[in-house]
């Protein structure tokens, strides 16, 4: 055996010992299938992730990061299992849409209901927000009575045995935040509205 | 006369009523949504175990124990989950759009992530700074969501 080999076989023995796989990171995908991209910057060099399906290893902080290779699915996939698990829903938000100058919700909206208690219950969210608006026409004080009522009505709507009270916090804004900005006294439907973030 | 003391007496009052400033730092920035096994939080030099919907403070760090798993919501809507004998520790964490503020640092120290990116990583990925025991991770591109793995004695 050469010193070329020597060296060869002791540097295979040493990264194995060393577990070059124990420090790693991973792309994961959103929901349209695309990744974002980011570096890693050790004390000795840096490497850019911009690929589904690919690592960059770490062996420690004073080597350079690897070139991004390719990583089995399925493995990754073991490895974060445990974390996958407990991993939480993202957020959802339903905006419910009123009849104008009234706390009726319209006919589309009252469909979305179902919908609503579905996201909740699959979180099992204990952490609801129902936010009221107005448009802008009307007195500032009758806007935000009115936002607040309709916030209420979407509120009782929603209260039940599974989803008490406390699960639910109340805001309302009058016409403040308008989903779509308009100039003063314009009656604007798509700022009717109650918006629920079930989290 | 009568007026100062009026005024001394809600001096005293809001002295009173003010939290102390070691209180005021604490700065709700999560909530604890999944949970498996034995989890602990430590803040303030206390640890105690974790439990659903809890909430996470900024300088809070969690630990998961052997047979333990934690999912988290941060307040932008980031999703951070660990896996078992993971540590992290939330460093800083500033979500005001009204005032366009943003930053989060937290220090992945060892164990198994899972980070989905939310709002901040929308609104400012160049505000996430995320440190490892190997070294740092930043984003380069809006919506950047990835899996770590560290070893407990990489560094």
């Amino acid at each position: 055996m050469n010193w070329k080999s020597v060296i060869v076989l002791a540097a295979a023995i040493l990264m194995a010992g060393c577990g070059t796989k124990e420090n790693f990171v991973v792309l994961s995908p959103t929901n349209d299938g695309s990744v974002g991209a980011l570096k890693v910057v050790t004390e000795k060099g840096s490497e850019v992730l911009t690929e589904d399906g690919k690592a960059i290893f770490i062996g420690d902080r004073n080597s350079a990061p690897s070139t991004p290779t390719p990583i089995n699915a399925a493995e990754t996939q073991l490895v974060f299992q445990d974390a996958l698990r407990v991993h939480p829903l993202m957020p959802e938000s339903f905006i419910l849409y009123f009849q104008f100058n009234s706390n009726e919700l319209t006919d589309e909206s009252k469909k979305q209901i179902n919908n609503i208690l579905v996201a909740i219950k699959k979180r099992q969210s204990r952490d609801i927000s129902v936010i009221g608006h107005t448009d802008r026409t009307g007195r500032d004080e009758y806007k935000r009575k009115l936002s607040l009522e309709r916030a209420q009505l979407v509120y009782n709507i929603l209260r039940s045995e599974e989803v008490t009270g406390e699960d639910m916090t109340i805001i309302y804004h009058g016409e403040g935040n308008p989903l779509i900005p308009t100039a003063d006294n314009i009656a604007e439907p798509r700022n009717r509205r109650v918006e629920v973030m079930v989290r | 006369m009568k007026k100062t003391a009026s005024h001394c007496c809600l001096a005293v009052l809001l002295i009173c009523i003010l939290p102390l400033p070691a209180f005021a730092e604490q700065k709700v920035i999560g909530k604890v949504k999944g949970l498996r096994g034995l989890v602990s939080i430590q803040r303030d030099g206390k640890t105690k175990p974790a439990f659903p919907n809890d909430r996470i403070y900024q300088s809070d760090t969690i630990l998961t124990g052997s047979d333990g798993a934690i999912g988290i919501l941060l307040e932008d809507n980031t999703l951070i989950s660990m896996g078992p004998i993971s540590r992290v520790s939330m460093d800083k964490y500033t979500f005001a759009p009204a005032t366009n503020e943003y930053a989060m640092r937290l220090n992945m120290q060892h164990g198994t992530f899972v980070y989905q990116s939310g709002l901040l990583g929308k609104l400012a990925p160049y505000a996430v700074e995320l440190n490892t025991p190997v070294g740092r991770i930043s984003m380069l591109k809006e919506d950047t969501s990835f899996k770590a793995k560290f070893a407990e004695n990489a560094q």
